[in-house]
């Protein structure tokens, strides 16, 4: 009878050591985690855009972030936006919150008293924010967001984040739209696949097999059980094997031949080749839904976002 | 066991050579089979694990009167999980870079088998010095075997050696694929046992000649 409680007082005394150890670790580099998660988010928005350490980016490249809330104000259910906009002087950027009904009409719109580097907090958000919404709102509740990269007052690219349940757990995943709302680049950020098999959506061969494809041919985009083509394969992975081996006219040509072709699912994972179809099909069709409406809202109302 | 007057080098050297976890016991052969594509990886992976076995090593030395023997087990498998932990985050805030190549690996330490026989085998009897110098010479051990199968498979199968283009092209992508590490591991552990053999025979024949 000793010996058992001497065993269970020796058992709990090491897991609370062990605990009390990893729970002091975890707080030290909490901070430093989350900045080298923050650096290499930005790291791949940057790669989207075509610059890397050969080519940097431009002083003048800037990057705005559009945030998106639900709002339930009684049985009401509303979208909230906020976005940056120009103050008067052009100098500053500020920060307005204007709110859309579900049907897609102009509701009110606020201005938010929050600095820059504070936006990239959630509950600093969502404090400023409900410090000018009416006093009956019941919830705010953090949607997604997307991000508008802009280089001298013209529009590079919308960056949007988004993720999709894969194999194993969620992918997290980065898509470029440029203006007219077709793919540029896709990213993969973060996923726990098998690697040799799912762990191959991060191979040039697939995510280069979305470029190009606007978000009409999204609609109907599926995920088809065949080989690539030897001469697609090439062409994809270009940039790792013969780089100077395409001129300019040829990339076009093949770009355009190869355009509306479905996915090629990768052999032995179709379901993380579909979780990432369906991911990007989802988060474009939604975003170029709700683009087209906030755009027609900020002329209307002649906001001057700062993008 | 170990005796009092064995020196520190040999405990060192036995790590290395006469109870090298990969190629002599044969235990932890997941990574060297999976992780060891490129010598990159290798070192990383045998820093981490070095790393590791330290730590450990050190810990239950110090503690080693108060753990009950019948819960020995449960307790160095929580102090290796703690110390797993600790190098997991610290990788993830303070070498982003590394923490990106080992990705997912880092974690599998736990499960390494040598690293709980080494407790049980040595750390549990041993004052604390001896200790922590067989604990350097396994994982050196480890580091070294994980290097050189690294090192095999990526000049075979890349063409290149901790990423400078050697061979300029690629004799056999097989290399680089799981199944050769089993090859590799096995034909380097038969090259590692002729070789003893054959230094037996010889310092036999001399001392028998002296």
């Amino acid at each position: 009878m000793k010996e058992i409680v001497k065993i269970t007082i020796g058992l709990t005394l090491t897991c609370l050591i062990a605990a009390g150890i990893m729970g002091g670790v975890f707080v030290i580099t909490a901070k430093a985690k989350k900045h080298n998660e923050y650096l290499n988010f930005k790291e791949n928005m940057l790669a989207l855009l075509g610059y890397n350490q050969t080519k940097p980016a431009p002083d003048t490249l800037q990057l705005c972030t559009v945030y998106r809330y639900l709002i339930y104000q009684g049985d009401k259910t509303s979208l909230g936006y906020m976005l940056p906009v120009k103050s008067k002087d052009a100098k500053d950027i500020l920060y307005q919150f204007i709110r859309v009904n579900l049907q897609g009409q102009f509701v009110d719109k606020f201005d938010i008293d929050i600095e820059t580097a504070q936006t990239n907090d959630q509950n600093m958000r969502e404090k400023a924010i409900a410090a000018v919404l009416p006093k009956d709102v019941n919830q705010l509740i953090f949607a997604d967001r997307f991000i508008v990269a802009s280089n001298k007052d013209k529009r590079l690219a919308y960056l949007l984040p988004g993720k999709s349940p894969g194999f194993k757990t969620n992918i997290n995943f980065m898509l470029a739209l440029n203006s007219k709302y077709s793919i540029v680049g896709l990213q993969i950020l973060e996923h726990q696949e098998d690697p040799g098999l799912g762990d191959e959506i991060e191979q040039e061969y697939f995510k280069n097999q979305f470029t190009g494809k606007d978000s009409e041919r999204l609609k109907t985009l599926k995920v088809i059980k065949e080989p690539l083509p030897d001469e697609q394969l090439k062409f994809l992975e270009r940039a790792k094997w013969a780089k100077d081996a395409y001129s300019e006219k040829d990339i076009e040509t093949l770009q355009k031949k190869y355009q509306d072709k479905d996915i090629c699912a990768i052999t032995g994972a179709t379901i993380s080749s579909v979780a990432v179809v369906n991911g990007v099909k989802n988060v474009v069709t939604k975003f170029v839904y709700r683009v087209k409406i906030l755009e027609n809202i900020i002329s209307k109302q002649k906001i001057t976002v700062a993008f | 066991m170990i005796e009092n007057n064995k020196s520190y080098g040999n405990i060192f050297l036995n790590g290395i050579l006469n109870d090298n976890p990969i190629f002599r016991l044969a235990l932890s052969m997941c990574p060297a089979v999976g992780i060891s594509t490129n010598v990159m990886n290798g070192l990383l992976m045998g820093i981490a694990v070095l790393f590791v076995q330290f730590c450990s090593s050190l810990t239950i030395s110090l503690v080693k009167n108060f753990i009950h023997p019948r819960i020995r087990i449960p307790t160095y498998t929580l102090t290796i999980a703690t110390w797993v932990t600790v190098t997991d985050l610290v990788l993830a805030a303070f070498f982003p870079v590394a923490y990106k190549s080992l990705g997912i690996f880092v974690r599998l330490i736990v499960v390494f088998c040598f690293i709980t026989m080494r407790l049980d085998v040595f750390a549990r009897k041993n004052p604390v010095f001896p200790s922590l110098v067989d604990a350097v010479g396994m994982g050196f051990g480890f580091m070294l075997g994980m290097m050189a199968i690294g090192g095999v498979r990526e000049i075979m199968g890349m063409g290149t050696l901790l990423g400078y283009d050697v061979l300029g092209f690629r004799p056999l992508l097989f290399f680089v694929l799981p199944c050769s590490g089993f090859f590799v591991v096995g034909f380097m552990m038969a090259i590692f046992n002729y070789t003893e053999i054959v230094y037996n025979r010889r310092k036999r024949e001399m001392r028998s000649v002296a």
